[in-house]
């Protein structure tokens, strides 16, 4: 008898709270921008793997016939280059799907290392608070002390262009925001509770640090992961712009614009489309940054 | 009062330290031999490459290099540029009016502009106006700024023919430069003789325009973004419904009581910011050929001029702590509790 | 004539097909220097009631009334400009939480003597020597150092003094304190109600008392109107209505306080919760929790109708007669 009240109650349960998977979908697609902005970046990721399928040329092959083509639609236009050519012939549509490569590839490697050594440092920040804590935030504060860009710049100019070079400078600014969020959301949860709970059960500081306090920090880093990459995007294409970031004949976004300033008055596809490429996807990751939010931060949900 | 600015001076000096130990390391962590990427492609004697490196120090070992590094600075003797052979200090003073006229215009398009979006957006909470300035605001804050200014020139410089394509005046002028601020300048030029300089002021300013509303695009949307949330936060404040109770006239709860407190997480950001503009000047400096420190240090790294981009990354590191500085005092004058917290 | 007449006020949020009715039907008065206390469950509407009157409720929210009308003015007729220089000046209103109520950017003599700048026009040695008066009269211990005192500086219950001399800043008629002692410590609370007390007496104002102590309505006040769920369950004099309750639900009230249920085992309760958006009953609001509920009580609403001590609103009050007329007629 008192079996089948306690299977009922927990039925009850089950059917009363939805799965956190589903919750938290609930909570994104509430917004519209973020649904959005996840189907153009599905987009943009598919365009990327597939690239060497969906672009219709090689991005590097020079048609000398056909330098600086206007996209298809308008006068002049190659049916075969639908978004037209640079002045050296190149396809500029192919160029663009094979720069969402390097985007992402530049985006997603500089966030995973600037996210997982400044977990640690956070963590070790938080839970060091005497001298390891101060010294970690005031190496942080230096770094913090130059704008992104131009320590970016700076390391790359030191280094030498390049992509990997690019990746590590993006990687390096973006390490202080995410020692000091860890640091903060790890401070917090470490006046809780359940954290005394599990160090009175005897839990080693490893598993303090990693099991018990980080997956209640989770929820910020993660936001703040989805802005680093938009961010990550927008300063490889600024390094590229500078010409210190991923070299020609590479096709990259910002590198394809280095050199549009000399077209500005002959040919707008070739200054207009690579921006508008960096614009909508950056765009696209803020708001789903801002549907990731909405969705994971119980306290921020629904109140802006 | 005087506690608070000591304990937050403390902090400043380690910082700016650690900041001279990573322009110091900089130039140390260039790969190979210093003086060969110096030098570039020419070769060079063996007599010669030590002379060179016994000139900069770079025989010595590095704690007592750092050390030497560390008393020239506080001697004011920031080094000079392989190029031109002129002082580091020199050329900053020379060029960082025009930085500071561009960065200027460009905050106060962002902070005029964005405060006023963010507070209307705010009361309006939920029209067209609000979600408007919502989405601007988000692109705004997504812009490629670098190619933001392509756009806008090839909008209004090249379509329209409005304003000029790049640099601070049109060559026909001669100003003479004694604030260095060109809008200053050029109107006191055109005042002392109205004949030889007619127009320069609203060519200074036309030049200025463009650069000003590109630096400024992202820091607006920042603005204006924070400013819409921390009033709709102010706003729900019971102090605001005790201000209705008095019965206040509605100016005058947005303006004293709300808006007062909803300016301190935004007076942050506008500090935050200044950085982000230091950042963004390299760009727009460079897209309109501005002549000032943005395009000074990446000019300089393009030539290697190696002496320039360390101490010229020092000094503009050591204005935005200063800056920052500045800003947290004002954030303590801004929020009492600040002030007189331990 | 009273000083306040509210009649058939609502208050309802959210989309107009199905709004949410936060207060219905809601009827009171309140006459000069006369302290009526409201008192009800969390939700019941006590608050939003008294925002309404104070012309608080912001757009999504919509108020409507038969009447609105204090000191002889009709405030549904006014503009909001006129209405504001009745609000916080003839009306003032006290709330729950005396740390969050001041402004955290201004001194506290800023703030006292912002009421007397808009609605009395005073400037210079009058305002503040008015403000310090003030501060006096709340029984600030040396007000003058006080004046340039900043919210964050003073205690709980010093924040709530300032906040009545606000309030008071203008000699209102009437003063609503939704729940003043609620966020204070025990025995500051006593110490706040003396203080409202007698003020009250001394400038001759009515006070509207909302609260969810009993004990103190019973101590203070003239009348008591019990809401529940938006609307006036029961409203009557105080000691009679205290004694003989008309509606189950002032009863259940009543029961459970520890001092009436002396010897019992158990307090009494009223098992349930107040009805939310969705599940208003058809019938009387109270239907699902009363226990003498019956066939007319799920049917039809009630409506409030006079009573043996004032008005109650049930189908089947407790007791049909007035005390005294009953106790007559067993005479005769």
């Amino acid at each position: 008898m008192a079996n089948t009240v306690q299977t009922a109650a927990r039925e009850d349960l089950s059917q009363t709270y939805p799965s956190p998977l589903k919750e938290f979908w609930q909570g994104f697609s509430f917004n519209k921008g973020a649904v959005a902005g996840l189907v153009f970046m599905a987009l943009v990721l598919l365009a990327a793997v597939f690239a060497p399928l969906v672009a219709p040329h090689s991005p590097i092959e020079q048609f000398r016939d056909h330098l600086l083509t206007p996209p298809a639609w308008l006068e002049g236009g190659h049916a075969s280059f639908l978004l037209g050519t640079d002045e050296l012939g190149r396809d500029i549509l192919s160029r663009l799907i094979y720069g969402a490569r390097l985007s992402l590839l530049i985006g997603l490697s500089s966030v995973m290392m600037a996210l997982i050594p400044g977990v640690i440092l956070g963590l070790l920040a938080a839970f060091f608070p005497k001298v390891l804590g101060p010294m970690i935030m005031r190496l942080m504060d230096i770094m913090m002390a130059l704008p992104s860009l131009l320590l970016a710049v700076a390391i790359v100019a030191i280094l030498g262009p390049g992509l990997i070079n690019t990746i590590i400078a993006i990687a390096f600014t973006a390490l202080p925001a995410y020692v000091r969020l860890t640091r903060a959301s790890a401070m917090t949860e470490l006046n809780r509770d359940y954290v005394t709970a599990s160090r009175v059960a005897g839990a080693g500081l490893i598993r303090l640090m990693f099991v018990t306090v980080l997956p209640n920090c989770m929820a910020p880093l993660i936001v703040h992961a989805t802005m680093s990459f938009s961010s990550a995007i927008l300063d490889a294409a600024a390094l590229g712009f500078l010409g210190l970031g991923v070299q020609p004949p590479a096709a990259e976004w910002g590198t394809m614009l280095a050199s549009a300033r000399d077209y500005i008055e002959r040919a707008w596809w070739v200054v207009t489309l690579p921006g508008l490429t960096i614009l909508l996807s950056v765009l696209a990751i803020n708001l789903m940054g801002d549907g990731l939010r909405d969705a994971l931060d119980p306290k921020l949900k629904r109140a802006a | 009062m005087l506690l608070f600015l000591f304990r937050r001076l403390s902090v400043l000096i380690p910082t700016f330290l650690g900041v001279t130990l990573l322009t110091f390391g900089l130039i140390r962590m260039i790969p190979g031999d210093p003086i060969e990427v110096m030098v570039g492609e020419r070769t060079l004697d063996p007599a010669m490459h030590a002379a060179a490196m016994h000139r900069l120090g770079l025989d010595k070992p590095l704690p007592a290099q750092y050390f030497d590094y560390l008393t020239n600075l506080l001697h004011g003797n920031f080094g000079e540029s392989l190029i031109t052979r002129d002082s580091v200090w020199h050329e900053f003073t020379t060029l960082f009016p025009a930085t500071l006229e561009l960065a200027t215009a460009a905050m106060i398009f962002a902070v005029v502009v964005g405060l006023l979006a963010g507070v209307i957006a705010a009361i309006k909470r939920g029209s067209i106006f609000d979600h408007g300035v919502m989405g601007i605001s988000l692109t705004g804050f997504s812009m490629p700024i670098f190619w933001w200014g392509l756009i806008l020139i090839m909008f209004f410089s090249v379509k329209l023919g409005w304003t000029p394509v790049s640099g601070r005046l049109d060559l026909a002028y001669d100003i003479t430069p004694r604030t260095g601020f060109m809008l200053i300048d050029s109107w006191l030029a055109e005042r002392a003789d109205p004949s030889a300089n007619a127009g320069a002021f609203v060519d200074a300013l036309k030049h200025l325009i463009l650069p000003a509303i590109v630096l400024g695009t992202i820091p607006l949307a920042v603005i204006a973004r924070m400013t819409r949330s921390s009033m709709l936060e102010v706003l729900r404040e019971d102090y605001v419904r005790t201000a209705r109770a008095k019965g206040l006239s509605p100016a005058r709860v947005i303006f004293i009581h709300t808006l007062r407190n909803a300016l301190i997480p935004v007076l942050t950001v506008v500090g935050l910011q200044v950085g982000t503009l230091m950042g963004g000047a390299v760009l727009t400096e460079t897209i309109f050929s501005w002549p000032g420190i943005g395009k000074w240090l990446i000019d300089a790294i393009a030539r290697r001029d190696y002496p320039v981009v360390q101490n010229g990354i020092l000094i503009v590191a050591t204005l935005i702590i200063v800056v920052n500085f500045i800003v947290d005092i004002l954030y303590g004058i801004a929020n009492p509790r600040i002030r007189h917290a331990k | 004539m009273s000083l306040l007449t509210i009649k058939n006020l609502s208050v309802a949020f959210g989309n107009p097909a199905n709004p949410f009715r936060a207060v219905e039907n809601m009827d009171l008065t309140v006459n000069q220097g006369e302290i009526v206390g409201i008192v009800g469950e969390s939700g019941s509407g006590k608050s939003v009631t008294m925002m309404a009157l104070m012309g608080l409720i912001d757009a999504p929210g919509r108020v409507t009334a038969d009447e609105l009308s204090f000191d002889g003015k009709n405030l549904l007729k006014l503009s909001a400009r006129e209405r504001r220089k009745i609000v916080g000046k003839d009306i003032a209103m006290i709330f729950q939480d005396p740390m969050t109520s001041l402004n955290p950017s201004y001194t506290v003599g800023y703030q006292i003597m912002e009421v007397l700048k808009v609605h009395q026009g005073l400037r210079g040695a009058k305002l503040k020597q008015r403000a310090l008066e003030l501060m006096e009269m709340v029984e600030i211990p040396a007000a003058k150092s006080r004046l340039d005192a900043y919210p964050h500086q003073l205690s709980g219950g010093m924040s709530q003094r300032v906040v009545i001399a606000m309030a008071i800043a203008c000699n209102p008629k009437l003063l609503i304190a939704d729940e003043p002692t609620t966020a204070l410590d025990v025995t500051i609370q006593a110490q706040i109600m003396d203080l409202l007390v007698n003020l009250q007496k001394s400038q001759n104002m009515a006070l509207i008392m909302i609260t969810h102590d009993l004990a103190v309505v019973a101590e203070m006040a003239d009348r008591v109107a019990v809401m529940y769920a938006g609307q006036v369950a029961e409203l009557g004099r105080v000691p009679e209505l205290f004694r003989q309750p008309a509606h189950p639900y002032t009863e259940a009230l009543l029961a459970s306080i520890p001092e009436h249920s002396k010897g019992a085992e158990r307090l009494s309760t009223l098992p349930g919760i107040v009805p939310g958006q969705y599940d208003r009953p058809s019938g009387c609001l109270l239907s699902p929790r009363c226990p003498y509920v019956q066939e007319r009580c799920r049917a039809e609403r009630p409506q409030l109708t006079p009573s043996a001590n004032g008005s109650v609103r049930c189908h089947f009050p407790l007791i049909a007669q007035p005390v005294e007329i009953r106790d007559r007629k067993v005479a005769q």
